[in-house]
């Protein structure tokens, strides 16, 4: 008699306790909403990989700019940079890339002051990254460590990295996933150039502002190629939009070219971008102030 | 007596014999002779003078009224008495004055004013309806006047008595004996009117004298005539009460023998035979084989040989027939230590009588304490010996109630009055004896009685060492026949005192300095064959008739209520236990949830962040081990303690189910109560999201009565606390070894553990199955992952595909292919290259979702070392490349949907979301990586022919089984496979423990454990009792 109302209660409790953990929506149920509202597929970019790769590799590298600054005699200052700790934040894949870019140019920043310790951890960071990417493979750890905690590398560790990105280029877009290299290289590119912002804000400079200035054509090409993918990813439809506010104000920015466009090519094992002294930039102080607070408002989005 | 009831006395004497012309000689010597008899010499002096003063003796007395004062005088005095006497002494104080009213036979002087004093007397005392018969019996000189059924004549014929008074056939006795019964007060006195010198209990008895016959008295002649006679009190007591004796009841033991497991005999061959109304003392030396006769006699053991039947049915055979019939008090106390003596009582009254109602049930209980004197401490806790509420001979008193409230025919009681006082050894045999006379047959093992207790027995069995029986009769007789045998000077002589007869029983040769020898003059098989030869075997006569069962059990389903309710009662009427049981759970949460909250976090070391909080797969484990200690512990001493009960509660044969079911309901509960306080407080302070409490919770409190249940079955299988309690641990710790965390599965001893596999051993675990189940469950129902753990795991099925598995397969078909290509095969290559394909075969069956891309080429065939070759190989090549696409494009929708998972939730479910947020407050990054396997350094590796991912257990959902039954997985597998249905681990997990928990109460049902513990126990050489 007693038994009854407590196998019961027992057994209602059970059911409870299961319709509990089933109750609330998962992820893949909001995918599937997603599915009967909107049946579009993701297509690929309409641009030939060939052509996206080569445009890719005419993006110069975050470190050169690490060199310039250091160059002008600025002191080190590592609260400008992306804290490492922040790499526990990045959730996704959007995220990752362009933070792994950020990280290799902290990485280098630091590197380039000899901060062997900060270096260490941009170098964790960017570890976490790169294998939350999957593409931790194609980073050269233990050489990366040993060259960044050792002073006077600094050249080898340009080539390392570049051709790690090369590398890891070759594999995305084996892998069909040009998009996280470009992703990778514009958030690269976005910190370099918040770098010198920064830099140029505290102590003006006419070469970095020139720098800064010539930026324009790099983001022109940037935005090309992330246009590519507007179509399937909202992250990067959002990038474009806040990229297309700083290209606005690098429209007032007159280049007038003297001799050929930028290129980069490897002199004495040092990869070098050429062409960039021999143009002459207009940018007045206004828009350099404007295009250093959208860089920075943007960067502060992309790090989270 | 104190001497203010001997001054009253005196005086009470006095003032009756002053009446009607004073005392006369005979009457003052009748005083002096009962103060003599009371009292020392000097005293009698002092008490005579005193009855002299007040009796005025010399003077001559007038015949006069009663004097005012005389009489406030005598009330005074019944007053005194009356505060200081029991009713029983009243009456022999009565039947006293009496007597020395009537000892003056000359005269007659029972004259109106000593009868008025007398009544007056009477009146004071309460002795109302007894008086006049009381009278009759003091006065009479012929039993002719004495027509009552308190009367009993002892004569050796029945003619010429009253036709109401009893009769007791005694030959050669000249006269009669009469014997008067009070039975308000249970007295009996006894007259002799003949010539013969009668001794009682040793002392002459006066002829026409009446005289109280205590329990345990005899009379016989002084001189014996011939055989002579013997008149016990029991005979006079059972010719009383037989009229109140409804059961008859013949029980006999033949040619039983009892041998020990170790093949030692501990009861050689005897026969015994009993009547009812009989109170039978079982006496011997230590290692006599006491208690293993009465076990044999009770049923509870099987004799190796012989038979015991009680009217004609077989006590070990036939137990459903003579059920309820028997009553066993084992010489523990078998009590329920936290109840009160009167709910020990009642529940024990319950289980019996199901006819009877609440007021009846009440009542009876009522009436037994108070036949046992135990009414006035009914509320009081029964306590342990330790910790002592009732005092011994009350406990005693109790247990025999127990039994008692069912009044059995049979009753065996093991020795009722080891540790108690002279007092309470006394009070329990005459309640013993009691029971006797109303008809039950009681066989009580008896150690060093006192002679007072001794003599009560109707009878004594004497064992000898090793189980002889060496006398059965008359306890008195027996000293007499021992004495006879050892040819003692003084055999004749009455002596009560059983010690001396021990004493001759076991003297021994004495050498020629005096010293004893350590041999027997007489040996155990001698006396036992002088005794066979002495007393041949009588059997009683044969009664048919079903011995009647006092017995009438609720169903199961009220003895599992009663039994729950008074398991109920006795725990929450121990403090100790309970608060114990309930605090100890949230006490340890808190010393471990508290310890073990790290503060983590990388940019604010201070700051308690659950996410990165490192212990929790730890703190699961402890979680599963803490239920399963509090489980094992609360239940491990549940049986034993009631084994006792049990002992006894076995010849009421109540449902084991009932029994079961109770402490299992009871432990549950408990179990239920405690997991959640645990759960509650350490989830609350180590911030693990709160919608996870339940299935903490339930997969706890699975564990917790599994535990229960493995602690019942321990619990029922050992004989001592001390064993149970070292047990737990040898439980225990496989438990932790085998959990799955403290020790990876794969850093196993290869005997037991293959990589990539649970072991078997560890299925055996529920700490395995357990912890699986709820890291498992917290790590996919967490609110972070559970949005994230679809895409989070085709991610990871399609990265390993991609990196792991295509490349294995691909590794596998080129060395098959080389294999293949190579010039010279040696039977190692054949056999390498028959491995390799039969694996690519194996997984390409597993991978079977895209056996499309396989149409039209008989693949199977082609993957044998036989068919194989160029054409082959490029197919499968084919086939792989373009299962590479396939992957590639499912990994680029899995992380674009990863991508924008977060920013879809945010706009369709909440627009506060943030993955960091939830990421922070559900997930735990310890916990993350012990599901990730994240330590693994070879991802993939091959194992009987098949390819095994180590990388991320949770996310691997089991495929390929092997057959309908295969339960097994992987470890942290997210999904189970049984009988071709997939279930999620925490419920697969669960059943698996509730299933051993069924199990183990079969086990606990069928006491299959101690049965097997017992046959193990047979083969060792065991100890003797």
């Amino acid at each position: 008699m007693k038994k009854l109302p407590y196998l019961f209660t027992v057994f209602s409790l059970f059911v409870f306790l299961f319709g509990a953990c089933t109750q609330e929506k998962t992820g893949g149920d909001i995918d599937n909403e997603e599915k009967k509202n909107n049946e579009k597929t993701p297509s690929g970019p309409a641009i030939s990989i060939e052509v996206i790769n080569d445009m890719v590799k005419s993006i110069p590298s975050p470190l050169e700019i690490s060199f310039l600054i250091k160059d002008i005699e600025i002191k080190y200052d590592k609260t400008v940079l992306n804290a490492a700790e922040n790499a526990k934040k990045y959730n996704n894949d959007y995220q990752r890339a362009l933070n792994l870019g950020v990280y290799s140019t902290d990485l280098g920043y630091a590197n380039i002051y000899e901060q062997t310790q900060d270096a260490l951890f941009y170098l964790g960071a960017v570890k976490e990254m790169a294998d939350a990417l999957k593409i931790g493979q194609f980073f050269d750890f233990n050489t990366i460590k040993k060259l960044a905690s050792t002073r006077g590398n600094l050249d080898t560790l340009l080539l390392v990295t570049t051709k790690n990105l090369e590398n890891i280029n070759d594999h995305l877009q084996e892998k069909k996933r040009p998009d996280l290299t470009i992703l990778i290289l514009t958030g690269g590119w976005l910190e370099s150039l918040y770098l010198t912002c920064e830099v140029t804000k505290k102590q003006p400079n006419e070469l970095l502002k020139t720098r800064i200035g010539e930026q324009k054509i790099i983001l022109e090409q940037l935005l090309l190629l992330l246009s590519f993918y507007e179509q399937k990813n909202e992250n990067i439809r959002n990038l474009i939009s806040d990229f297309n506010k700083l290209n606005k104000i690098y429209e007032n920015v007159k280049i007038t070219y003297k001799s050929d466009p930028v290129v980069t090519k490897e002199v004495n094992g040092q990869l070098v971008t050429e062409g960039g002294t021999t143009s002459e930039i207009q940018l007045t102080e206004e828009d350099l102030k404007a295009v250093l607070e959208t860089v920075r408002e943007i960067r502060k989005k992309v790090i989270g | 007596m104190s001497e203010q009831i001997l001054e009253a006395l005196a005086k009470l004497f006095a003032l009756i014999t002053r009446q009607d012309g004073g005392a006369t000689e005979v009457e003052r010597k009748f005083v002096i002779d009962y103060f003599k008899k009371e009292l020392d010499e000097n005293s009698v002096d002092r008490y005579t003078l005193l009855y002299d003063t007040e009796a005025e003796y010399g003077k001559v007395q007038e015949n006069k009224e009663i004097s005012m004062k005389d009489s406030v005088r005598i009330l005074g005095f019944c007053k005194k008495i009356n505060k200081n006497l029991e009713q029983r002494q009243k009456v022999i104080i009565l039947v006293k004055l009496l007597e020395l009213v009537a000892s003056d036979k000359s005269d007659k002087k029972f004259t109106p004013q000593r009868r008025m004093i007398i009544d007056t007397i009477c009146q004071a005392f309460n002795i109302k309806d007894d008086y006049t018969s009381i009278e009759n019996f003091v006065f009479c000189e012929d039993s002719a006047i004495l027509n009552s059924n308190d009367i009993l004549i002892c004569a050796p014929h029945n003619r010429l008595l009253p036709p109401d008074a009893r009769y007791l056939k005694v030959d050669d006795v000249r006269g009669e004996i009469i014997f008067k019964r009070i039975p308000s007060v249970d007295l009996y006195f006894v007259k002799y009117l003949g010539k013969d010198d009668i001794k009682l209990n040793g002392f002459a008895l006066g002829h026409g004298q009446t005289n109280l016959f205590p329990p345990g008295s005899t009379l016989r002649p002084a001189q014996a005539v011939g055989k002579g006679f013997s008149v016990y009190y029991s005979d006079v007591a059972g010719v009383f009460l037989e009229s109140s004796q409804t059961v008859k009841i013949s029980f006999t033991a033949k040619d039983i023998e009892y041998r020990f497991p170790n093949g030692a005999l501990g009861v050689q061959r005897m026969n015994l035979s009993e009547t009812h109304g009989k109170l039978i003392g079982i006496m011997g030396g230590s290692g006599a084989g006491k208690t293993t006769l009465m076990n044999v006699l009770s049923g509870i053991e099987h004799p190796s040989h012989g038979e015991v039947l009680l009217n004609g049915y077989n006590m070990h055979t036939q137990k459903a027939d003579i059920e309820g019939t028997i009553g066993f008090i084992a010489q523990d106390d078998l009590l329920l230590e936290d109840l009160t003596v009167y709910q020990n009582l009642y529940y024990n009254a319950k289980l019996c009588f199901k006819q009877l109602s609440e007021k009846e049930i009440d009542e009876r209980v009522m009436t037994t304490l108070v036949n046992l004197g135990l009414d006035h401490i009914k509320e009081i806790k029964v306590g342990n010996v330790l910790n002592k509420k009732i005092s011994g001979g009350q406990r005693k008193r109790l247990n025999i109630a127990l039994e008692l409230i069912r009044e059995p025919a049979i009753m065996f009681v093991d020795e009722p009055t080891s540790g108690l006082s002279s007092k309470d050894s006394q009070n329990v045999v005459d309640l013993l004896k009691e029971l006797s006379l109303k008809g039950k047959l009681i066989f009580v093992v008896i150690h060093q009685p006192s002679p007072d207790i001794y003599k009560t027995f109707d009878k004594m069995i004497i064992l000898d060492k090793g189980g002889y029986l060496i006398y059965c009769g008359h306890p008195i007789e027996a000293i007499t026949y021992f004495k006879k045998k050892t040819m003692q000077a003084d055999a004749e002589r009455w002596s009560e005192n059983p010690e001396e007869m021990f004493k001759l029983i076991e003297k021994e040769v004495v050498n020629e300095f005096g010293q004893e020898t350590g041999k027997r003059q007489v040996l155990p098989t001698q006396w036992h064959e002088k005794y066979i030869y002495e007393f041949p075997f009588e059997e009683v006569e044969k009664i048919n008739e079903k011995p009647p069962s006092s017995l009438s059990r609720p169903n199961i389903a009220k003895q599992a209520y009663l039994f729950t309710v008074r398991d109920f009662l006795s725990k929450i009427s121990n403090m100790q236990y309970l608060l114990i049981n309930l605090l100890e759970a949230p006490l340890l949460a808190f010393l471990l949830a508290y310890i073990i909250r790290f503060q983590n976090h990388p940019e604010t070391p201070d700051k308690y962040v659950f996410r990165y909080n490192d212990n929790v797969p730890a703190y699961i484990l402890i979680c599963i081990i803490i239920s399963l200690f509090m489980g094992l512990t609360v239940s491990a001493e549940e049986i034993i303690k009631d084994r006792k009960i049990q002992k006894r509660e076995q010849f009421l044969n109540l449902s084991r189910f009932s029994y079961l079911f109770s402490k299992i309901f009871i432990l549950f509960t408990l179990s239920g109560i405690q997991t959640l306080s645990f759960v509650l407080v350490g989830n609350a302070i180590l911030e693990i999201q709160m919608g996870l409490l339940l299935s903490y919770w339930g997969m706890l409190f699975t564990v917790s009565c599994f535990a229960n249940m493995l602690g019942l079955n321990i619990s029922s299988m050992f004989n001592s606390v001390i064993t149970i309690y070292i047990t737990i641990p040898l439980l225990l710790i496989p438990q932790m070894i085998l959990s799955g965390i403290i020790f990876r599965y794969e850093k196993m001893n290869k005997t037991i553990s293959e990589r990539g596999t649970v072991p078997l051993l560890a299925d055996f675990m529920v700490s395995r199955w357990a912890f699986e189940g709820m890291t498992v469950n917290h790590f996919m129902n967490n609110s972070y992952q559970r949005d994230f753990y679809d895409v989070d795991r085709d991610k990871s099925k399609y990265y390993y595909r991609l990196e792991f598995w295509l490349k294995e397969m691909e590794k596998r078909l080129n060395s098959a292919h080389d294999q293949h290509k190579a010039e010279k095969k040696t039977d190692s290559i054949r056999k390498a290259m028959k491995n390799n394909l039969e694996l690519v075969k194996h997984e390409i069956k597993t991978e079977n979702a895209h056996l499309d891309l396989l149409k039209g080429f008989d693949w199977e065939k082609a993957l044998t070392p036989s068919n194989f070759n160029d054409e082959a190989k490029d197919k499968i090549k084919v086939y792989l490349d373009t299962l590479a696409l396939r992957f590639n494009a499912k990994y680029i929708e899995a992380s674009q949907k990863a991508d924008e998972r977060e920013s879809k939730i945010k706009k369709r479910r909440d627009k506060k979301y943030s993955v960091n947020k939830y990421k922070d407050l559900y997930s735990n990054d310890g916990l993350t990586a012990f599901m990730m396997n994240a330590e693994v350094q070879d991802k993939i590796i091959e194992q009987h022919g098949k390819l095994l991912q180590l990388s991320d257990p949770v996310f691997n959902e089991p495929r390929g089984v092997d057959n309908v039954l295969d339960y097994r997985s992987h470890f942290l597998a997210p999904k189970k496979h049984f009988l071709g249905m997939y279930f999620s681990t925490y419920f697969f997990n669960m059943v698996v423990i509730w299933l051993f928990t069924f199990i183990f109460y079969l086990t606990l049902y069928y006491d299959v454990f101690k049965n097997l513990l017992d046959r193990l126990g047979k083969i060792k050489i065991g100890k003797k009792e």
